[in-house]
């Protein structure tokens, strides 16, 4: 059993700081997965929300090896839902930006340019150049393969490097 | 690929300059404290995923309930309403009328019925739940392993991947499936279809599933596509050119599909278009496409990089082994 897999039986037992652990663990991926979908300003409220989601169901999950890709899943549902509330998505972001440097508002297109690529890259970006994980710890976090990581990374540069030329 | 997207290993001036110049969004380290006590905010107009998020918390949350269905031998599927709760047997019938229901459907996920749904409950025991959707509009939000919730509709069986989806059905038994999140397999006799999050898929009585699209398609895309799959030798060549003019490297796994559904000429131009996206991995022949090597169509289906055919086949031998006993 892994060690993710040892912190849900925990958590699922009633062990309320294993599911702290889990908190600090995957805070990053669904941060990032969140942010990939909705405005920022309303990223830290639904990343609360899918926790708290996850901790009400978590009894419900029956294999603890799953955890990665069953938050995933959580993550995007309530992004999508929240998303669809705030249509539209890229005018919240962009008025909700404060005015700020040169780099603030390129960093605002750049994350508009990831945003516009289909889903499954745009996740994969966002986790990787904004939340600074590797390949290997995306795959870990969301569970998707390795290979399906691999592909994203690079059809979705490929994509966004042409989008910023 | 260069190794520093992958792992950060050797450097990329570009790619390091995205880092610095987005980091400002990332998550704060460490995160902040987590408040599992505040209430989720509830808003007007809430869609359909948040009433069934909404809907599979409540049933989460009701501890004497929970307990109940955890301690239960056999899977009990519950279903709310405006009007209370009740348990749906096997062979039951539910329709939402006027209203909406939520059904918790065993321990593995949630459906979300819009009002004028009628479904029935055919089968439901650990590692196998299966329903029949003969009308309406259904939200389902799986979390079992693939392979363990089937959908059963006048047209085509759906089979759940592991997913967020949903089905529809008309008054003529077709049906058109949307994927939120994972996959969903529609299939019908020798015909399937493997719909991926981010594609729809159309399914017709007498002729099973049509061929997936990306959600973001034109609607002449789709009409090109119905034509190909519901009135073959009916204008196709103009069809299958609008399709592949159109399409564009997101809709690879819609020129998949299409290299079977196609004959002769057109499918040698779905092979060269499909290649123009996605090489034809060693091995895999025009001649062989054109005779339709399953092996050949599987290579090809791996090297889009969507997960390897191996799980497929086995899942689409264990839907064969799960086909409805009647067919309407």
């Amino acid at each position: 059993m892994t060690d993710i897999a040892r912190l849900v039986r925990r958590a699922q037992a009633g062990d309320d700081d294993a599911f702290g652990e889990l908190y600090q663990r995957f805070a990053r991926m669904v941060h990032g997965v969140v942010l990939a979908r909705i405005a920022r300003t309303e990223v830290d409220d639904v990343v609360q929300d899918v926790f708290m989601a996850a901790f009400e169901r978590l009894r419900e999950l029956r294999e603890p090896a799953a955890f990665a890709g069953w938050l995933a899943a959580i993550a995007r549902n309530r992004a999508a839902d929240h998303g669809r509330r705030l249509v539209p998505v890229h005018p919240v972001v962009d008025t909700a930006a404060p005015p700020g440097t040169h780099e603030r508002l390129e960093a605002l297109a750049i994350l508009d340019a990831i945003r516009s690529l289909p889903e499954a890259y745009s996740e994969t970006l966002v986790l990787r150049l904004v939340e600074g994980m590797t390949g290997e710890e995306i795959a870990e976090r969301t569970g998707l393969t390795p290979g399906s990581v691999r592909v994203n990374l690079h059809r979705g540069m490929k994509l966004l490097r042409e989008k910023l030329t | 690929m260069s190794d520093y997207l992958w792992d950060k290993r050797g450097g990329d001036p570009e790619i390091e300059r995205i880092e610095r110049t987005l980091h400002v969004f990332a998550q704060a380290t460490p995160p902040p404290p987590l408040d599992l006590r505040r209430q989720p905010p509830v808003r007007a107009g809430v869609s359909r995923v948040a009433l069934l998020i909404a809907a599979t918390l409540a049933l989460a949350v009701g501890g004497a309930v929970f307990t109940l269905l955890e301690r239960r031998p056999t899977p009990v599927w519950q279903v709310t309403t405006a009007s209370g709760r009740s348990t749906l047997a096997i062979g039951a019938w539910l329709d939402t009328g006027a209203g909406e229901a939520t059904v918790a459907v065993a321990d593995i996920g949630t459906v979300t019925m819009e009002p004028g749904a009628r479904v029935r409950l055919l089968d439901s025991r650990a590692g196998h739940h299966r329903m029949e959707l003969t009308r309406g509009t259904m939200h389902a939000t799986i979390w079992a392993p693939p392979n363990q919730f089937f959908v059963e509709t006048p047209s085509t069986l759906a089979v759940d991947l592991g997913c967020a989806y949903t089905l529809t059905v008309d008054e003529d038994g077709g049906g058109l499936v949307t994927v939120l999140v994972g996959w969903v397999g529609f299939t019908t006799g020798d015909r399937e279809s493997f719909i991926p999050a981010g594609f729809a898929a159309v399914t017709r009585p007498g002729f099973g599933p049509g061929t997936p699209y990306s959600e973001r398609t034109s609607e002449a895309y789709r009409q090109a596509l119905a034509l190909l799959d519901f009135s073959p030798g009916a204008g196709t060549t103009p069809a299958l050119a609008l399709v592949l003019d159109q399409s564009e490297e997101r809709d690879e796994v819609t020129l998949w599909h299409l290299l079977t559904r196609v004959q002769g000429p057109d499918r040698d131009r779905v092979f060269d278009r499909l290649a123009s996206f996605v090489p034809p991995p060693t091995g895999v022949t025009r001649d062989g496409i054109r005779a339709g090597d399953r092996r050949m169509l599987d290579a090809w289906w791996d090297a889009l990089g969507l997960g390897t055919t191996s799980l497929w086949r086995t899942w689409s031998q264990q839907w064969k082994d799960n086909q409805p006993r009647t067919r309407r």
